[in-house]
């Protein structure tokens, strides 16, 4: 990839949705908006995702929050389901040196749009 | 002035089905093809915007880092048990420190620093509960083995509940006036919501349950704690019935912000029996919050402090309900703009309190309809002839007939006075800052304004058949009462602008005198405008008695508004003449002060301010005003260092100014601040009338403050003389300009100078 296609490439990441994963374990999603040689990349209107703390898991395994679940018996297999806490912090600047993971966000449609367009 | 527009970005994200796919490699390669500084961004992106951007890790930024060393779950969660069991006073401790923290957020803090630091009440908000039952303390776990213990989730739960309702009846008043967002008040709510879902009911429920419990404990918990208990939760449920019912005008009810007066004065005497309990606090909480600003320390407020705001709030939400006794425009701006510039400035709930009070729909106060407030205003300060006012189209159909021609005009004016003349009160209501702004702004609509009335004027005189007025040099003139009135309402704005001024501390100590003759210069030319008001009205109540002979009783009323009117300008004529006199008084102290060098400058000799940049700078806001007149640059100089008078001359100026204004202001003490209706009735506002006559008492000593500093530069300047020393020579005093704040300020309008001997 020359410098012209690695632009290229970029640009047309502009405005997609990514997920950035960083070095503590938490995962940012929003729209991206800016990088430079450093990996830094700036999202707007971003949500932070963490993973449940132990206490949530806990209580999620003893079925506490739901009863439904408690009572089908899904409390007692090994995999338990938890949500990832999430919240709305808008615009962001992720350090490229704590970013670990990066990963594309698209509709079925945008994939289809993006292959046609990667053929032609 | 237009709504607050807040940019609200949308809490929830739309998740269709998405494919998601790792680029992480390639990502970086591209990355690294980049050379330093080089950037692939949104077009429309700006590197200004991206200045605003949170830099994840970094822990001053991002509210959601957990440093090297902390443990995930305890950062996260606190590792505070909110189930463990309370002791009395410990539930003390918390309720008044969320007391504390309410306060915090009504003096203008934002939640994420103040409440919502509260593990107890995270836990009640946090997920948002879909029912009442399930805003509790101990969610997860409902088939614990641990004791359900009243005091917590009964009494410590009630009172959480029922602040956070009140929390949500104070936002949603607040959200929906107008003010300052951040500057006011911070409505933010970080994704959360406060209870607003649930009924009022639900809450009034669980604190009667938490009352009536607290009451059987008798002996099991110590009786003075219980008192301090059971006085909380009454004061929550006072505050909420309070709350709830703030604007119903019909009732004019004072009795629920009244009964939690008592309430109030009884908790600081109880708090020191509370346990503080600092870790069911914590700034963490933040990591939780749907915001975009950086994490922030938590706001700690006094106990005491707290109390206090919540008592003028209280005293301030009483002393409202005497707004409402409507007696007429006058008498409603003076209680309306007395009642808001009270010291401190009632707070940001009042001040929305008031303007949903003022006008809803298109109704003044509830009931007067809009049109009728402005022609009751019209009424009373330029009296027009009646067939303005009486005007209607409903009556005359027929378009040919001036009457129907006058009723189209009028409408029109109506509707384009109506906004900015509500807007004259409602402007009160804003932070005193923002006051004397937007007063910069609404005096240039409504010189505007004026020439639209002049010309509204022109077409009604002809209609109406106006009979022309002889002046004494032979010419003939009109009354022109739109724009006379018109006229005045500027003037009194531009009179607020310059006493804002004084009070906000904006002009420096050199610019004192300038600014005072200044107020003098626009006080006499609303004198002039008064006194041609006046002879209309004279000669208008002079004609109707001469054309209403044998319609008795219409001609009886409308004497009777004359005279009113009459009285009316009468007591505007003395205040204003107490304010130019007293302006002309400290112009000419100042005026002696400047020339013998012993007035102190904010600026240095080598500052690049000068005289005439300061004015310009003063005059802006009126530069685009056709009248009055822009005084230019020359004359002002002239009139403010009081050229070719010699220092006897400007002394006695002073003397007789001073003693001028003492007089008037005693009469303007006299009248009282309200005028009578013409049955002789005054408006029933024992409060507001005590904090208007303080305010009068107050510029009176502010006079007498005066008169002893002129004495002392008179004594100054007789000394010399004696002793026939050159006029170079230091007249040995010294000046202080006591600051706002200070006792030996008077008045915040009248920046009086101390004048003592020089050591």
């Amino acid at each position: 990839m020359d410098t012209q296609q690695a632009v290229q490439y970029l640009d047309s990441l502009i405005g997609q949705t990514l997920r950035v994963h960083t070095t503590d374990t938490r995962l940012f999603v929003g729209t991206f908006k800016c990088t430079d040689a450093a990996r830094n990349v700036i999202l707007a209107t971003t949500h932070e995702y963490r993973y449940p703390s132990p206490s949530a898991v806990k209580e999620v395994a003893s079925g506490a929050n739901d009863p439904e679940k408690r009572s089908s018996g899904t409390a007692d297999s090994q995999n338990v389901k938890a949500n990832m806490t999430s919240r709305l912090i808008g615009l962001v600047v992720i350090p490229g040196q704590h970013i670990t993971r990066i990963e594309l966000e698209e509709t079925p449609e945008q994939v289809k749009v993006r292959e046609v367009l990667q053929k032609s | 002035m237009l709504p607050n527009n807040q940019v609200r970005v949308s809490s929830t994200q739309v998740v269709s089905q998405t494919v998601c796919s790792d680029i992480t490699d390639k990502f970086t390669n591209a990355a690294s093809k980049l050379s330093t500084g080089q950037l692939v961004k949104d077009e429309y992106f700006t590197l200004f915007e991206a200045v605003g951007a949170l830099e994840i890790m970094d822990s001053r930024m991002d509210s959601g880092y957990i440093g090297p060393g902390e443990n995930q779950a305890q950062a996260l969660e606190d590792d505070y048990d909110v189930t463990r069991e309370l002791t009395p006073e410990e539930v003390l401790g918390i309720m008044d420190e969320l007391l504390c923290h309410e306060m915090a957020w009504h003096m203008g803090h934002p939640l994420s620093q103040t409440l919502f630091t509260s593990l107890y009440l995270d836990k009640l908000l946090w997920p948002v509960p879909k029912t009442v039952e399930e805003a509790r303390f101990d969610r997860a776990n409902t088939n614990s083995e641990k004791e359900w213990s009243p005091l917590l989730h009964l009494v410590l739960r009630a009172y959480c509940l029922a602040l956070v309702k009140a929390c949500d009846f104070a936002h949603d008043r607040i959200a929906h006036e107008y003010y300052y967002e951040e500057e006011d008040f911070v409505t933010q709510l970080y994704n959360r919501t406060l209870l607003s879902q649930f009924d009022m009911a639900h809450f009034v429920k669980l604190i009667d349950q938490a009352i009536s419990w607290i009451d059987q404990q008798k002996g099991t918990i110590d009786d003075k704690l219980r008192d301090a208990i059971k006085c909380r939760l009454s004061l929550r449920r006072g505050l909420l019935h309070a709350l709830d019912e703030d604007e119903d005008i019909k009732t004019k009810s004072t009795e629920h912000f009244t009964t939690c007066l008592p309430h109030v004065s009884s908790l600081s005497e109880s708090s020191s029996l509370g346990k503080r309990i600092p870790e069911a606090f914590s700034e963490k909480m933040q990591r939780k919050l749907a915001s975009t600003v950086p994490p922030r320390p938590i706001v700690r407020i006094d106990f005491e402090d707290a109390l206090a705001h919540l008592k003028r709030l209280c005293q301030d939400a009483i002393d409202l309900r005497e707004v409402l006794d409507y007696r007429g425009p006058h008498n409603f701006r003076v209680a309306i703009w007395t009642l808001l510039s009270r010291k401190p400035q009632p707070s940001v709930y009042i001040r929305a309190l008031t303007q949903a009070l003022l006008v809803n729909n298109t109704n003044v106060l509830g009931s007067i309809p809009v049109k009728d407030f402005l022609y009751s205003d019209l009424t009373e300060l330029v009296f027009p002839s009646s067939v303005l006012l009486q005007s209607n189209t409903d009556e005359t159909e027929m378009p040919s007939d001036p009457r129907f021609q006058i009723a189209k005009h009028m409408d029109g004016f109506v509707k384009r006075f109506r906004q900015p003349f509500v807007d004259t009160y409602r402007c009160a209501c804003l932070n005193r800052c923002r006051v004397r702004r937007t007063l910069c702004h609404t005096v240039v609509d409504w010189d505007q304004l004026q020439m639209e009335a002049e010309d509204l004027d022109e077409q009604l005189r002809t209609l109406s058949r106006e009979p022309p007025l002889p002046l004494p040099n032979g010419d003939t003139t009109y009354s022109y009462p739109l724009s006379s009135w018109t006229y005045h309402q500027k003037l009194c704005q531009f009179r607020l602008i310059i006493e804002l001024g004084f009070e906000l501390s904006i002009y420096s100590p050199e610019e004192l005198p300038g600014m005072y003759w200044y107020l003098s210069h626009i006080c006499s030319t609303h004198l002039g405008h008064i006194d041609r008001i006046r002879t209309f009205i004279a000669s208008t109540a002079k004609r109707n008695l001469s054309s209403l002979i044998g319609k008795k009783r219409h001609a009886l009323e409308q004497q009777l508004a004359a005279q009113r009117s009459l009285r009316l300008l009468e007591r505007l004529t003395t205040q204003i003449v107490a304010i130019d006199a007293f302006a002309i008084s400290l112009h000419a102290l100042y005026v002696l002060l400047v020339r013998h060098n012993i007035l102190p400058t904010a600026s240095s000799a080598q500052a690049y301010s000068s005289e005439r940049l300061r004015y310009e700078l003063r005059m802006k806001p009126f530069l685009p005003v056709s009248l009055p007149e822009l005084v230019p640059y020359e004359e002002f100089r002239r009139e403010a260092v009081l050229e070719g008078d010699s220092d006897t001359i400007v002394l006695d100026r002073a003397t007789r100014a001073i003693s001028e204004a003492r007089k008037a202001w005693e009469a303007t003490l006299a009248h009282g601040p309200f005028l009578p209706d013409s049955d002789g009735k005054v408006n029933k506002a024992p409060a507001i009338e005590e904090d208007w006559k303080r305010d009068i008492k107050d510029t009176m000593k502010a006079c007498i403050g005066a008169s002893i500093a002129i004495e002392s530069v008179k004594k100054a300047l007789a000394g010399r003389k004696d002793s026939s020393d050159p006029p170079s020579t230091p007249i040995g005093l010294r000046v202080e300009i006591p600051g706002i704040g200070s006792n030996a300020r008077w008045h915040d309008w009248w920046a009086v100078p101390q004048v003592s001997p020089a050591k």
